[in-house]
């Protein structure tokens, strides 16, 4: 086992293994917690054996003696020694300390004075770090240990987990982030009251959301930028010392490349908390190595928000809200202030570069911020001066050539602001603008001045064909007498003249692309006729490794010089400058030597991303933006140069018939256009009527509820109706519901007319009665007999039969008026069996004829409907009027009754009369027999008289 | 932005039953109808207006994926609500819900509200779970229901909204502990003295109920 170990010490294993014996076996805690403490201090001097060896012992006291805190400690400590592969700092208190005491800090690794032997030290912590999570219980044992309180246990277990996450970390992580609740019991860390664990606990995230965008999240989740700037703040931001930087670590991993946490911490209104760390004050001087390592990340920090590689909308967001909560200004302020380390200014300049790149917002208020200077100069002047300064550091030139690209970026108005400024009409003499400072460093003797301004000068005019004509205009001075240059002549001037690669090169850049995608500025190159001569020359020769770039370059701008040509010059239209190629160059030469640039070394490493970052002045040579313009361009100027005039015709040809294709297409697409728009609205109608069907269907509902109601209605009408009749002893009147009723109601009157006739021959032969009665009074008064009696008698019978007849009629009429009822109630049922429509609505296909059948349906429904509830009203009024008239007929026959009971009256009157008169009669007889007067038919009118009576009574019972 | 509450979300539920589309149609207003798988979580935010009170919501939207259980699981603790989802054109999105909701009372706090969701309401041809069903597990389970279209946006906003107002009123009932950011709720930056008088006034209205 430790026989390799070279064993100068052969009992270090033996001892080694008697403590593990003692810690596997002896029953008394005391024992083992002697055995584990004195493993810990050998298992730095004996790591391997004691690793090797007590690795599993060590693990099954983590697991069993959970009790005792302190044996936990030692056996942690211990496994912590065996797996870190840092010389930290020592436990002191190990009684022999192997090692000496490094005297450096924690974060600072003590470079070993053997790198064999680091490693070693590195192959063994990679080794037992293997062994310790081949079962993955292990892990989850110490996050199990972590939730105890106590300091001996939690620390060290802390370290452990934090050495383990160092050496092993995707699989540490994997295992962390399935254990329930693992990633969130390692937060609480950081809640810990004792410094010393939050500190470490720090640590520990940082390894734990090293490159793990899942756990990330759930730190994220867990609020840890809420306490990470909340810990900051405490610490004093910037001013604070290394735990500042350590949350500033955490905060990066868990924001670089992490869009979503990115977007939680905008979200969470983060930015503006992030604001007053750049408050520094007015004395910038002696700043402290640590502020300035914490001011770094910081900046750091704002950059990652804002990096051109997140996606343009997330960034565009976070760019709108450090303007407005004013942590843009706040950084402009550093850029301008006095005394702030080169390194820090740099930083900061880069970072407002990213907070105003693409955003109009920022970028104009970056146009107007000024320098604190007499007279105030605006601070894109303050920093181009800083550019085409040869004695500014490479970086801080690089960051101000970064910032003033971004300041263009996507900016119209800030590219046409800094041409202006070499405008003749706009160029104020008195002070310095920006385009005199690009001019100056575009001729200056330093090559990377020139490169710069000639690079900041291609920004001013990407993508801006009003700008690259304006630029047309410029004219320079060159020297006294001579006439003006335009600045186009200038460019190519000096480059004929042979200056340094790095000066060529931007100037090329500069030419590509200002004349790319702009015919005007072509003729204008083309016009000078030493230009084409030039660039053949250049490109046909066979020159050195160093040329190639320039020579790729100038072909490029040769090809611009055909793509982008309008014929407009005889000597060099596209024809001639293509056959020029052929002659000089040759074909395949001029493409191959095209290939130079993107097969240059550096091109790529440009093409990557937009910020100009160089490792040294020399390989200053892309720019980002440049190389997209190259690939753009290299396919399309291939082609144009391979093909023949013969082939171009056939081309034009071939474009022409495919314009006629197109044009057919077109016809098609036009068509196909409209039929869309067509289904679209056919479409369209169909929801409407869709919606209208299921509008129709509701109102049928609606309909087929209220026709209920009103048949409801009807038959609480008709309930009632029948009553009526009922309570009516001989009502003529009663409610019909149908078509016969006209009749019926007409019957009735006629009914009432005859009774009304009846009525007043009733009336009539009563008066005659009175007459009669009259007369026989009169006759009686002469002493004669009755003479009319037996007459009267007669009419009173006929009287009586008719009342009688009457009484029939009246009950005929009554079971009349019941039939005319039942035919009513069938008609009505008729109605609403017959407005039963059930709808079927599916089929898309059927809904307009359905639609069409329910529409009428409906109609019909609602005519049918109406027409009901008009004959109800009607029947109402009927109704109400019959009543009335039965009322009349009623109080008419009360008083017709009351005249027979008078008319009977008198007549029982009369016979008193008769009777009377009778008497008179018989004692006058009698008195007249006395007298000796004979008297006829005595009896017989005697008997005629008696039974008349008889009959009168039995009629009044 | 200044606001009252702020209220941590998160929406599970399996694969493809239009999570993100929900968070999306949230955030944005708009509906992608080709969505990547979510890895892991994402993240979503809005303001909302409850009671005149203006309140964040802050959203993660999770992995429907069983292999991605254990990492979604780790923000069950941390919400305050939870939108449970199925898709209501595919039955054994439905079956699952007891899993999920096992999932989710066995990991969060007690007092978490939990909205069942139906979405894909436009899809009504293609139908397999009714909306009676999804009423009758929401009630055997003590949950607020809705039906939804991510695709319409039919009763999006009202989905999360009225699960905030549950969260919000659960707060005037004082069940949950404002204090403690681990149940998913906190109060608003500037808030500390405009929410004791806020608290004064409920117990007015309260009938003095809550001050003894």
């Amino acid at each position: 086992m430790g026989g390799q170990a070279a064993g100068p010490q052969p009992s270090g294993a033996e001892t080694i293994q008697k403590l593990c014996d003692r810690v596997a076996s002896s029953t008394l805690l005391e024992d083992r917690r002697d055995a584990v403490r004195a493993l810990k201090s050998l298992s730095k001097k004996y790591r391997m054996e004691v690793g090797t060896q007590a690795m599993e012992h060590l693990i099954n006291i983590l697991q069993t003696d959970r009790s005792d805190s302190e044996i936990l400690g030692y056996a942690l400590d211990t496994l912590y020694n065996l797996i870190c592969n840092d010389e930290e700092e020592e436990q002191d208190e190990s009684e022999d300390a192997v090692t000496p005491i490094p005297a450096s800090g924690k974060h600072k690794n003590v470079s070993m004075p053997d790198e064999a032997m680091q490693k070693q030290s590195d192959d063994l912590g990679a080794q037992f770090t293997e062994q310790f999570i081949q079962d993955p219980e292990h892990i989850t044992l110490i996050l199990s240990l972590l939730e105890e309180f106590d300091f001996h246990v939690r620390w060290p277990g802390v370290k452990l987990l934090t050495a383990l996450l160092k050496n092993q970390g995707v699989q540490v992580q994997g295992i962390i982030l399935v254990s329930p609740m693992g990633v969130s019991r390692l937060m609480d860390l950081l809640a810990d009251s004792r410094e010393v664990i939050r500190n470490d606990g720090l640590l520990l995230l940082q390894q734990l959301t090293k490159s793990n965008a899942a756990i990330q999240k759930i730190v994220a989740f867990e609020s840890a930028f809420e306490r990470l700037l909340d810990i900051i703040t405490e610490e004093g931001s910037s001013d604070g010392g290394i735990v500042v930087e350590d949350c500033l670590l955490l905060l990066l991993n868990l924001l670089k490349n992490n869009s979503s946490n990115q977007n939680f911490f905008k979200e969470g209104s983060y930015i503006q908390r992030m604001k007053p760390w750049f408050e520094v004050g007015d004395d910038n001087s002696g700043w402290s190595a640590q502020k300035v390592t914490n001011l770094h990340l910081m900046l750091q920090l704002v950059r990652v928000m804002v990096s051109p590689v997140n996606s343009p909308g997330a960034s565009a967001s976070c760019q709108k809200s450090m303007y407005q909560c004013g942590l843009l200004q706040q950084l402009c302020t550093i850029l301008m202030a006095t005394g702030v380390p080169a390194d820090i200014l740099t930083e900061t300049i880069n970072t407002v570069s990213e907070v105003i790149r693409g955003s109009q917002v920022n970028q104009d208020y970056f146009a107007s911020v000024n320098a604190p200077s007499n007279p105030p100069r605006p601070a894109i002047v303050v920093l181009l001066m800083s550019m085409v300064n040869e004695r500014q550091p490479f970086v801080l030139r690089c960051a101000v050539l970064y910032c003033f690209q971004c300041f263009l970026y996507k900016n119209q108005k800030g590219q046409g602001e800094i041409v202006a400024t070499l405008l003749p009409s706009t160029i104020d003499a008195n002070s310095i603008s920006a385009g005199q400072l690009l001019c100056g460093g575009l001729f200056s003797a330093d090559s990377l001045s020139n490169w710069c301004a000639s690079v900041a000068l291609a920004h001013a005019l990407q993508d801006n064909l009003t700008q690259k004509e304006q630029l047309l205009r410029v004219q320079l001075a060159t020297s006294l007498g001579k006439p003006p240059v335009s600045l186009l002549q200038q460019c190519t001037n000096i480059l004929s003249q042979g200056s340094k690669v790095q000066t060529r090169v931007g100037l090329l850049m500069l030419l590509c692309t200002w004349i790319n995608n702009c015919p005007i500025a072509v003729t204008h190159f083309l016009h000078n006729q030493e230009n084409v001569p030039f660039l053949t020359a250049q490109i046909s020769e066979n020159l050195g490794e160093d040329e190639r770039l320039v020579q790729g370059l100038c072909a490029l701008l040769l090809g611009i010089c055909i793509f982008y040509n309008d014929n407009s010059l005889e000597n060099y239209t596209k024809d001639k400058l293509k056959q020029l190629i052929e002659k000089r160059i040759g074909k395949e030469n001029f493409v191959e030597k095209l290939g130079f640039i993107t097969k240059h070394e550096l091109y790529s490493r440009a093409a990557q991303k937009p910020q100009p970052v160089f490792l040294s002045p020399e390989q200053m040579l892309f720019d980002h933006e440049f190389t997209k313009l190259v690939k753009e361009l290299e396919g399309v100027i291939t082609k144009a140069v391979h093909k023949s005039s013969e082939d171009e015709k056939k081309e034009e040809d071939v474009k022409k018939t495919l314009e006629q294709h197109d044009n057919i297409v077109m016809q098609y697409k036009d068509l196909i256009r409209e039929q869309d728009a067509q289904i679209q609205e056919l479409k369209e109608q169909v929801a409407t009527m869709t919606s209208q069907s299921e509008q129709m269907q509701t109102t049928v509902t609606q309909q087929l509820s209220q026709i209920q109601q009103h048949k409801d209605q009807y038959n609480i009408i008709k309930l009632k109706l029948g009553k009526d009749s009922q309570s009516q002893a001989n009502s003529q009147a009663d409610s019909q519901v149908n078509g016969l009723q006209t009749e019926e109601l007409s019957q009735l009157r006629e009914d009432l007319e005859k009774l009304r006739q009846q009525h007043t021959l009733l009336q009539t032969q009563l008066s005659d009665k009175d007459a009669l009665i009259n007369t026989l009074k009169s006759e009686t008064a002469e002493g004669s007999a009755a003479s009319d009696n037996t007459e009267m008698l007669k009419e009173l019978d006929a009287l009586r039969s008719r009342v009688h007849s009457q009484v029939t009629e009246i009950d005929q009429m009554k079971t009349e008026k019941q039939e005319l009822l039942r035919k009513a109630e069938a008609v009505s049922s008729e109605a609403v069996s017959s407005s039963d429509g059930s709808l079927d609505a599916a089929k898309m296909a059927e809904v307009e004829s359905r639609l069409a059948a329910q529409t009428s349906e409906t109609e019909r429904l609602k005519e049918e409907s109406k027409s009901l509830s008009k004959s109800r009203v009607d029947l109402d009024q009927q109704l109400a009027a019959a009543t009335s008239t039965a009322a009349i007929l009623q109080t008419e026959k009360a008083q017709l009754q009351t005249e027979v009971q008078e008319s009977k009256k008198e007549q029982d009157d009369l016979l008193m009369l008769l009777a009377d008169q009778d008497q008179k009669i018989h004692s006058l007889k009698q008195k007249l027999k006395a007298l000796g007067e004979p008297v006829d038919d005595e009896d017989d009118l005697d008997a005629r008289d008696q039974t008349d009576d008889d009959e009168e009574d039995d009629d009044e019972d | 932005m200044a606001y009252a509450y702020l209220f941590k979300y998160i929406i599970i539920g399996d694969t493809g039953v239009g999570k993100s589309c929900l968070l999306l149609q949230f955030t944005d207003k708009r509906f992608q109808p080709v969505h990547d798988l979510t890895i892991g979580v994402e993240f979503g935010a809005r303001m909302i207006t409850i009671d005149g009170k203006q309140i964040k919501l802050q959203i993660w939207d999770t992995a429907g994926q069983e292999s991605f259980r254990s990492i979604t699981r780790s923000y069950y603790r941390g919400a305050a609500g939870a939108l449970l989802v199925y898709d209501i054109t595919r039955r054994d999105t439905f079956n699952h819900l007891t899993t999920w909701l096992e999932d989710a009372r066995q990991h969060s706090n007690s007092n978490m509200v939990i909205m069942l969701i139906g979405n894909k309401s436009d899809l009504e041809s293609r139908r397999e779970v009714k909306k009676e069903e999804g009423e009758a597990f929401a009630r055997e389970h003590g949950l607020i229901f809705m039906e939804t279209s991510a695709k319409t946006a039919s009763n999006v906003e009202e989905a999360f909204i009225n699960t905030a107002k549950e969260i919000y009123e659960k707060i005037q009932e004082g069940v949950f502990d404002i204090n403690n950011e681990a149940n998913g709720i906190k109060i608003g930056p500037q808030h500390p003295t405009t929410n004791s008088t806020l608290s004064g006034n409920q117990g007015g209205q309260q009938a003095g109920g809550g001050c003894c």
